[in-house]
């Protein structure tokens, strides 16, 4: 297997910012470390779960689908050569679950052309990153299993190399590498996997609760308390990996010119499901709620799920961040008991 | 503002918003906090959660009702009644804080005489509210250890805003819920930087730092620092004084920056007359808003992202914001514009950058000294007052002594709003705004998602008086006061009480200040947005 001394890491990132848009993890002058366009000077190994997954890079919180000029309609696909470096397993599960759910039955060409030219380099994840991971529990990390096309072991001086596609095998032209025997190396990988895993123990309640929903035994309770106290922000969707709802819109900027867009949308608005009539079928947020929540956890595409749980990654980005404690974490213990 | 100024000595939040998750009881007045200070809002019903209580006066059954242990559900303008009630209940059964209205206040038998004609019984007649919640409702906030008011434009927005601020904070001070961690007097502010703009002496009366323009010293101080002569040394004009001015013809030209009064002032058929009686408008803005229609020149404006600067919050934080994308077109950050418009004028001002002209703020406002934006640089923003560079910023005001010594209590009486419903205009209309649009909805209205959730106009009818009127959900009504009439659909709902109707001033289709009230505080000058008489009617 093949190595890369991590003081050549930034050798390595230069050469792929030359042919890719590189999002890498940046430092930001307060502290916070997110996905940004790579920068030698910014750029840091030294990073937590960043606040947002890269869905944006396939799925653009705003993006024209098309233009029209003088009343002729013309299609806008954009995409670019991008590549992600340090992604963790949980986002590359929400990238493979996401893609599949926009490209398997009927074809998102605003997605797929962006997939198909976004390659990603995992880091596998050395553990808990906070106290709201739990991706050993939905099956999604800490190691990736597959839709990367490379995967970095950090194992001290230099990260192991793990290959996911040929685009992987391309991405190592020109970088330096060094061998490591096969076997070493999987027991060095093995042991980061374990040691990772021990991090995060099993969340028994994700089970349990998802046991309860398919036995139709969760009190409504359960819902009308969380619906009182929802604030109906949308974060939870915007912050999840695998949440893909769209809204579409016009913007007539004259008379037979104009563009049509798609923005991010999210199933705890009431307006997501308002019919023309007026009528809502989910007409209070606890049923919001409860809907969003079953869709993660009970009706999910076993498809879409690839090797998942179900179709929540465990990242615990909705409950580091819901304002009001209403995340997947909270959800599940509130429904197990 | 005003209100807490002269009775502490300093008009803003006294504590912080990370005290919302230490204090044990929470007196929410005129502040629909979910929905206009939703993350505020969302920490007092985490507190909930944790045991803590929480008691609201407001008329309407606002979202945060249901979390509610007591909701007095007042006569729209009868706070000070419902305010002073329960401080007569408070020193009637001795659960005043008689060490801290020893030691820390003056005026105590003024109080003690005004309050005492407001026994729970005659504020029942006043304000509808049960003498024995009143009771209750003064109990609880007196007796718990750690509580905070919360209040916002449900409180000022009255010809009493002022007597209905002294009120609160007469109540805070009798029970010594004050000068401590979790506690306090809480205006929450409704725009990002309403507090900055106050504090930068956006006013007529003061320059930055509240320093009297009509005091010598000030003046002198701020015309060696500008190196000129001849400051204004009178006060100026308020927005309110500003339109009737115009009316009038002794105002010829106005500068509006970032405010829309075609929509958002009381009375707006007048505003127009008064706007187009100027010689001269001008508008700078980020869109070409209604009052900006209207301009004779529009200077395009950066947007929050476009720019740097700082924004100072609600709880007198001042941030840093960085900017994000460039201007589009010829749009410019306003510092810009107003440097170059100044020199025009042959005045230059030659700031380099939003950290040259916070060096100034620095040196000239004593309680922004410390705020450099070098330390903004590092930190999440700091709290004035900040003196000095060492200094860490200030959690919670009024510590050991007063800004200005003393508490002073200043009782005040209860006066009906100017305009009450009679027997042609029998609905009393309130207003507001509601969770997914912003103000005159100059920014959220061009939002898909925002438009799609709330698109148009609702006004609020309670049940009973829908089916007496023969409204349907949905049905379109015409609301009639003695200034206008508007047409909108109905949203039959508890929210609001028999007698009382409400909505929203963001949809310039409908737009509700055609109807609204422009009597005002004859202090603060601030407008009663919050009650007017209309009559209803189904449009056919």
């Amino acid at each position: 297997m093949k190595t890369l001394a991590k003081k050549d890491i930034n050798k390595a990132l230069g050469i792929w910012a030359q042919k890719h848009a590189l999002l890498a993890p940046t430092k930001m002058d307060n502290g916070d470390c997110i996905f940004s366009a790579y920068d030698e000077k910014a750029f840091t190994l030294d990073y937590k779960k960043p606040p947002l997954s890269p869905k944006s890079v396939f799925f653009p919180h705003t993006e024209v689908i098309f233009d029209v000029a003088n009343n002729q309609y013309k299609e806008t696909v954009t995409a670019k050569k991008s590549l992600i470096f340090g992604l963790r397993a949980c986002d590359m599960m929400g990238i493979c679950q996401a893609s599949s759910f926009m490209t398997r039955d009927k074809e998102d060409i605003y997605y797929r052309a962006k997939h198909n030219t976004a390659a990603t380099i995992v880091m596998a994840c050395p553990g808990a990153q906070n106290e709201t991971c739990f991706c050993t529990t939905t099956l999604s990390g800490p190691v990736a299993k597959e839709g990367f096309d490379l995967q970095l072991y950090d194992t001290g001086d230099s990260f192991l190399v793990e290959v996911g596609s040929p685009r992987g095998e391309e991405l190592l032209a020109g970088i330096p590498l060094s061998d490591l025997d096969d076997s070493r190396a999987k027991v060095q990988m093995d042991e980061f996997k374990q040691n990772a895993i021990l991090t995060m123990p099993e969340v028994k309640s994700v089970i349990e609760a998802m046991n309860m929903l398919k036995d139709k035994k969760v009190a409504e309770k359960v819902w009308d308390d969380f619906g009182a106290k929802c604030i109906t922000c949308g974060g939870c969707a915007f912050v999840c990996p695998t949440c893909t709802c769209f809204n579409v819109y016009d913007q007539q900027l004259s008379e037979g010119n104009g563009k049509r867009l798609r923005a991010w949308d999210a199933c705890l608005y009431g307006g997501f499901t308002r019919e023309a009539s007026g009528h809502n079928p989910r007409v209070s947020q606890a049923a919001r709620l409860k809907r969003r929540h079953e869709h993660k956890l009970l009706d999910y595409s076993s498809i879409d799920i690839q090797q998942g749980l179900c179709g929540c990654v465990g990242c615990g980005r909705c409950s580091d961040y819901c304002p009001v404690h209403i995340g997947t974490l909270e959800v599940v213990k509130a429904i197990a008991g | 503002m005003v209100g807490l100024a002269a009775m502490f000595g300093s008009g803003a939040m006294t504590n912080s918003i990370n005290d919302f998750d230490d204090a044990d009881l929470f007196l929410v007045t005129g502040s629909n906090t979910t929905e206009q200070h939703p993350l505020i809002g969302s920490r007092i019903i985490n507190a909930k959660q944790r045991g803590a209580q929480l008691l609201i006066i407001d008329p309407r059954e606002i979202p945060l009702a249901k979390f509610a242990d007591l909701h007095l559900r007042h006569n729209i303008g009868t706070d000070v009644a419902v305010l002073n009630g329960m401080m007569n209940v408070i020193i009637e059964e001795g659960l005043y804080d008689k060490d801290f209205v020893e030691t820390r206040t003056e005026g105590f038998e003024q109080l003690k005489e005004v309050v005492s004609k407001y026994p729970p019984k005659v504020v029942e007649k006043i304000s509808g509210v049960p003498a024995a919640d009143i009771k209750k409702a003064a109990r609880m906030y007196a007796k718990a250890n750690k509580a905070m008011i919360a209040y916002a434009m449900g409180i000022t927005q009255h010809t009493t805003g002022v007597d209905n601020v002294k009120s609160c904070a007469n109540l805070a001070m009798l029970t010594g819920h004050m000068g401590r961690a979790a506690v306090g007097v809480n205006p929450l502010r409704g725009q990002n930087n309403v507090q900055g703009a106050c504090d930068m002496g956006g006013l007529p009366n003061v320059y930055s730092a509240y320093q009297p323009v009509i005091n010598a010293d000030a003046k002198k101080k701020f015309e060696e620092a500008w190196k000129v002569e001849g400051l204004d040394d009178k006060v100026g004009l308020t927005i309110t004084d500003m339109m009737s001015a115009a009316q009038k013809g002794e105002l010829k030209a106005l500068y509006v920056m970032g405010e829309n009064p075609m929509m958002s002032d009381p009375d707006t058929t007048h505003i127009d007359q008064a706007l187009s009686n100027l010689d001269f408008l001008v508008v700078q803005d980020i869109f070409l808003t209604e009052t900006a229609q209207k301009a004779d020149v529009v200077l395009p404006a950066a947007s929050f992202a476009e720019k740097d600067g700082t924004y100072s919050n609600t709880e007198r934080r001042v941030q840093l914001a960085q900017k994000a994308i460039s201007p589009p077109g010829e749009a410019r950050p306003d510092w810009q514009i107003i440097c170059e418009i100044s020199k025009l004028c042959g005045y230059p001002m030659d700031y380099k950058s939003p950290a040259d002209v916070l060096k100034e703020i620095n040196s000239l406002t004593p309680s922004y000294a410390g705020i450099t934006y070098e330390r903004l640089l590092t930190n999440h923003g700091l709290q004035w007052p900040c003196p000095n560079e060492e200094h860490p910023g200030t959690a919670f005001l009024h510590k050991d002594k007063f800004t200005k010594g003393l508490g002073t209590f200043m009782p005040c009486e209860f006066k009906p709003p100017a305009e009450m419903p009679d027997e042609e205009y029998n609905f009393m209309l309130t207003t507001g705004r509601i969770y997914y649009q912003f103000h005159t909805g100059t920014m959220t209205r061009r939002v898909s998602i925002l438009e799609r959730e709330a698109p148009e106009a609702l006004v609020e009818i309670n049940p009973d008086d829908a089916k007496k009127l023969g409204i349907r959900n949905n049905d379109q009504v015409e609301l009639t006061s003695r200034r206008g009439s508007i047409k909108m659909k109905a949203e039959i709902t508890q929210r609001v009480p028999q007698n009382v109707v409400f909505s929203t001033f963001h949809f310039n289709e409908a737009c509700v200040n055609i109807l609204t009230n422009p009597a005002f505080d004859p202090v603060a000058k601030i407008p009663e947005y919050k009650g007017c008489a209309v009559k209803i009617r189904r449009c056919a």
